[in-house]
């Protein structure tokens, strides 16, 4: 490895620990440092590779040179997307806008009709019973049927909930309770996983390990410090 | 000034809660330095998932999306790099189309570090055998200009190099594509089901991460989508499957440790309210002030 990539990684873990300082409660110049330079790499490098992958090199100009005139309208489309960021001429932007929305419509109303609720209603509608696959097919094919009856009763609004309404109402509300923390879990599962594979990152190689632990042991001492010294929240980004 | 002490279901129920993230640091490095090897178990969802890829040739074509950052990489790396193992031992041809610009790194991470020693071990070439065709897929339009003439609508690779007299010759429209392994973080592109799987019946088979998940299993259940690989667990037992042991199960007994210790906490922080929060409500009700 050479020296430049060495250095690189080195100060990749100590910024990472400078950003996960925002879990300390408090403002302060290590997690701004962070926060800011992750900003300024991440819109640079958004903006450098849809340049030269989308518009750029790749398609548009690549297409003008080739003599393909589809291009001109697309161009002047997107130049006109970028006046959003002037203010005194932020109107013309409306165009690309009203151009993207409604083919985006077109395009969603044609096919979301299917696959986000013929297919899902379709889906729900099923036997509840069949013999080869078992009883577990039974109890979760139940579960959902009743599920989504209990569930949909709890948002009929146009009419006052009593008697048995009210009893599958109550039941649907307590589901929904429960698929709250399903979706909790998995979210918590997605989090986990995410920093449990940046730690990952971290610490190996092996070779990387004590930088890691330092860098994270310096971090919080140097936290501690400015805390302590009140300089914390001073020295932050406002 | 005397200070009142403080009982325990009253520090159940106020504990700083910095605490946990400082716990939780502990409980994820140390297994990392030191690892226990919990076992984990197999789900059904997994072994479906190998299946599907497992019934796939020689000389199939599978577009591959990616629609990924890097941070989400992060999650996604053990099902990725599991799947592509086995897709690069069956010598089946990929297409890599990214939908996050950050996709590039992620990429270039792949292709040249991670997987590197397996394709030189298995003969696998770029150009030959896979294809990065980079950000071609940031949104509907894209894909549907791609799967209804892709012909006229790619013509480079992402380093601008012509693909004419490669494997992509013989995909001309979506209705060509084998099928489509997609990894996502959720920003993904809805044009893969609404456009390729809806139109051209192409199966498709998803490893999202898991705040994505239960989205994606209503698609499973639609079967919209053939099988579905569960965040980073999933590909964990999917390494677990194929005999490859890698980043995932080396995440798992941090994965699993962590998730022992937000259970204890959730049971300490129902207990301090339960035993404490709520009875101090009740008492500062019935104060007479």
């Amino acid at each position: 490895m050479d020296l430049l990539t060495y250095l690189s990684v080195v100060l990749a873990i100590f910024i990472a620990f400078c950003g996960f300082t925002t879990l300390y409660g408090k403002g302060n110049p290590l997690y701004s440092w962070a926060e800011f330079s992750y900003l300024a790499t991440a819109t640079a490098m958004s903006v450098m590779w849809s340049w030269t992958a989308t518009f750029g090199v790749r398609y548009a100009i690549q297409g003008l040179i080739r003599g393909e005139l589809i291009w001109v309208p697309a161009i002047i489309l997107g130049i006109l997307m970028w006046f959003r960021v002037y203010p005194k001429y932020s109107y013309l932007s409306r165009v690309s806008i009203a151009f993207t929305m409604g083919i985006a419509l077109g395009w969603g109303l044609r096919t979301s009709i299917f696959t986000s609720f013929i297919r899902q209603i379709s889906a729900t509608i099923v036997n509840l019973w069949v013999p080869e696959y078992g009883i577990m097919y039974f109890i979760a094919r139940t579960t959902i049927a009743v599920s989504i009856i209990t569930m949909m009763s709890f948002f009929i609004y146009t009419t006052e909930i009593k008697g048995p309404h009210l009893w599958s109402a109550t039941i649907g509300e307590y589901i929904m309770y429960t698929a709250f923390g399903a979706v909790f879990a998995q979210t918590f599962m997605g989090r986990l996983s995410l920093f449990v594979g940046h730690m990952q990152d971290y610490m190996f190689p092996v070779w990387k390990q004590p930088y890691t632990i330092g860098a994270a042991l310096l971090v919080f001492v140097i936290l501690l410090a400015l805390d302590k010294k009140g300089l914390a929240q001073k020295l932050a980004a406002a | 000034m005397v200070e009142k002490k403080v009982s325990l279901l009253q520090w159940m129920a106020t504990y700083d809660q910095r605490w946990v993230y400082l716990i939780l640091f502990l409980v994820v490095l140390g297994p990392m330095v030191s690892p226990i090897g919990m076992p984990i178990s197999v789900s059904a969802s997994t072994r479906n998932w190998y299946e599907k890829v497992t019934a796939l040739k020689k000389g199939d074509i599978v577009l591959d999306s990616w629609s990924t950052e890097y941070s989400g990489y992060m999650e996604l790396k053990p099902g990725l790099l599991a799947t592509h193992r086995m897709l690069i031992n069956k010598g089946v041809k990929l297409f890599v189309c990214l939908g996050h610009p950050e996709g590039f790194a992620v990429a270039n991470v792949v292709f040249e570090e991670e997987l590197k020693s397996y394709m030189d071990k298995h003969n696998y070439k770029y150009g030959v055998d896979y294809i990065i065709l980079g950000y071609v897929f940031p949104n509907v339009a894209s894909t549907i200009a791609a799967v209804t003439n892709f012909q006229d609508a790619v013509k480079t690779d992402w380093k601008g190099v012509s693909i004419k007299g490669t494997f992509l010759d013989r995909i001309k429209t979506g209705a060509d594509i084998t099928m489509i392994v997609d990894f996502t973080t959720g920003a993904g592109n809805p044009g893969l089901i609404d456009h390729i799987v809806l139109r051209f019946g192409t199966p498709m088979i998803q490893n999202p991460i898991g705040v994505s998940l239960p989205g994606a299993l209503a698609n499973l259940d639609a079967k919209l989508l053939q099988a579905v690989l569960a965040s980073a667990r999933g590909g964990a037992e999917l390494e677990y499957l194929i005999r490859e042991p890698g980043p995932g199960l080396i995440m798992m007994d941090a994965f699993s440790l962590g998730h022992y210790m937000v259970i204890i906490f959730i049971i300490i922080g129902n207990i301090g309210y339960f035993g404490w929060t709520k009875r101090e409500r009740a008492r500062e009700r019935t104060t007479i002030r």
